[in-house]
């Protein structure tokens, strides 16, 4: 009995779910180092989109590309566009299409039958995004500062904050499309692709939200992630003139705070409920 | 009586070719937002540089564009780069995915048991991954010219498309060559990601290959679709041909076209009979 009792404590509690928590952290980054070609080749990925899209930027410059490193606004609105937007990319693939991938090698329903909770389960697929993503990001920043021009650097604390934020915010983005994703199965992929290509014009990671036709501005402003991209780049290019574009600091922070603290909720909660439908109808293993 | 095997005629070939054809258009019907986005990512992928370039350059941009790359028709010249490398992106997702997605599934080793050749299905493969991607290539430049406000039927468009045609099949040849590499390592995902964007910056997606340097330049010429793109670009806008002439540039294709097929059937072969020797074709 008192045995029974112990063992149950051991299985529950903070203790045992940050333990839990930590060895599927483990695990994740364990499979990440054991395909090393995956490994090198999405870091070799982003060096050549990085340079694919300055040397399409630089077309519509003087002297073309001959005039790389020459423009320090450009780079800054570009490389700190680019981080919010390789975030999100990887969330979407990395915790939300993950899911599927876990249905389509029939493991997925062998999760849910262990005792380990499945919050955890979610919420360790975070560790390879911030781990990889984050040196990815930083290598692309280099990159891209010595191809486009000096990089302005300018509030890191703040902007350190709004990244931090917005990268919660994103992590919420990625349970809510999990959930999706056990609903539509397979349109899983061509909805990640969707959310990718929405948020690329949208969002304006890579020109700014000026480049947008008016209409679609009004759009973008009912997306909290706009305001991710526009206060983060706005606080690390020291608020140049006309920057935040689309509504003064305060608001946006404001925004983006409020992106960072409901959205992870909001996301675990529409998982939660699509987990509860999927094994009430018994599709969790469907694809 | 022992049953003896022959291996099947050219006719049942094409039929088992045709056969995985339909079975992929089949698949792809009951996925109609797959092709809709299709039509749609490459006028968003085009579209991020001409709003940053317009954003930057202001009034300059198309002077500034011109003076780069031979064009002030940025608009089309974004498109055609960004709808040729969706085709030819298509080229080693199908391919490489369909290889992968079977070892994943579980479902190619029993392929393998069957007695028509796979690059029999591989030639399937190939037939509808083509005219998916034509068909969306075609109604995704047209649509991204209307949408900027373009004539999308301007120059040679008969001379565009007789480049298109004829670069498609060193294409999936190379593509092959690459499904290949996918059995051999397993690692489908990231060889497909980081081999798209390669592809996009040698065949000069949005920039002429002629700003790369030298030694970049020469492999970028070594490869089939920076040809398809150049001439489909000097078709309808006028940047100029590589070998000044049209039926040179079509020239250098034929020979991708003659060459590389034979030489990625002999490659993809040799592997297959590696995984095949080493048991390694269930295995992912």
């Amino acid at each position: 009995m008192t045995a029974n009792t112990t063992q149950t404590e051991i299985l529950r509690g903070p203790a045992a779910w940050l333990s839990a928590l930590a060895a599927m952290a483990w695990k994740e980054l364990t499979i990440m180092v054991r395909y090393p070609v995956e490994f090198i080749a999405s870091f070799g990925q982003v060096f050549v989109i990085v340079t694919v899209l300055t040397l399409a930027g630089l077309m519509f410059s003087k002297g073309g590309a001959d005039n790389a490193g020459a423009s320090s606004q450009t780079a800054g609105l570009v490389v700190y566009g680019f981080i919010i937007f390789i975030f999100l990319s990887d969330t979407l693939w990395t915790i939300g299409y993950n899911v599927r991938r876990e249905q389509k090698q029939g493991t997925l329903e062998q999760l849910y039958l262990s005792p380990a909770s499945k919050f955890a389960s979610l919420l360790s697929r975070v560790a390879v995004t911030l781990v990889w993503t984050g040196l990815l990001s930083v290598c692309s920043a280099v990159l891209m500062s010595v191809l486009i021009g000096t990089l302005p650097f300018h509030n890191v604390a703040l902007g350190a904050a709004i990244l931090a934020l917005a990268l919660s915010g994103t992590f919420g983005v990625g349970f809510a499309f999990a959930a999706l994703t056990l609903r539509v199965r397979e349109a899983g992929q061509t909805a990640a692709n969707f959310f990718q290509f929405v948020f690329m014009l949208l969002c304006a990671p890579f020109f700014p939200f000026s480049g947008l036709p008016d209409w679609l501005r009004v759009v973008s402003r009912l997306i909290p992630l706009s305001y991710s991209v526009d206060a983060f780049r706005s606080t690390m290019m020291g608020y140049p003139n006309g920057y935040p574009e689309l509504a003064p600091i305060g608001v946006e922070i404001g925004i983006v705070a409020a992106f960072g603290v409901l959205m992870p909720l909001l996301g675990y909660w529409l998982y939660k409920r699509e987990e509860d439908r999927a094994r009430r109808k018994g599709s969790i293993s469907d694809y | 009586m022992a049953a003896t095997y022959s291996p099947p005629t050219l006719g049942q070939s094409l039929s088992s070719a045709l056969a995985e054809a339909r079975l992929r258009f089949v698949n792809i019907s009951r996925y109609p937002g797959q092709l809709v986005l299709e039509i749609i990512i490459p006028i968003v992928f085009a579209a991020m540089p001409m709003l940053l370039g317009r954003a930057t350059a202001g009034a300059q941009a198309g002077a500034n564009f011109e003076a780069n790359t031979g064009t002030a028709n940025y608009v089309a010249f974004l498109l055609i780069g960004s709808n040729v490398f969706t085709i030819v992106s298509n080229a080693f997702w199908h391919m490489a995915y369909w290889l992968r997605f079977e070892q994943e599934t579980g479902t190619l080793e029993s392929i393998y048991l069957t007695p028509t050749s796979s690059v029999t299905l591989a030639l399937g493969l190939s037939i509808y991954s083509a005219v998916r991607a034509l068909i969306t290539a075609s109604v995704s430049y047209i649509a991204g010219c209307l949408v900027f406000r373009v004539n999308p039927f301007q120059g040679d468009v008969l001379l565009a498309c007789a480049f298109i045609a004829v670069g498609l099949i060193p294409v999936y040849a190379v593509a092959l060559l690459f499904g290949a590499l996918v059995l051999k390592v397993k690692e489908s995902n990231a060889l497909i990601g980081l081999m798209q964007w390669v592809v996009s910056f040698l065949m000069g997606i949005f920039f002429p290959v002629a700003v790369l340097p030298p030694v970049v330049r020469w492999v970028a010429l070594a490869f089939p679709p920076t040809w398809m793109t150049n001439g489909a670009r000097s078709a309808l806008l006028g940047v100029g041909f590589f070998f000044d002439k049209w039926y040179w540039d079509m020239g250098v294709l034929w020979a991708f076209l003659l060459f590389t097929p034979l030489f990625s059937f002999w490659v993809f072969n040799r592997v297959e009979n590696g995984v095949k020797r080493n048991e390694g074709m269930g295995q992912f």
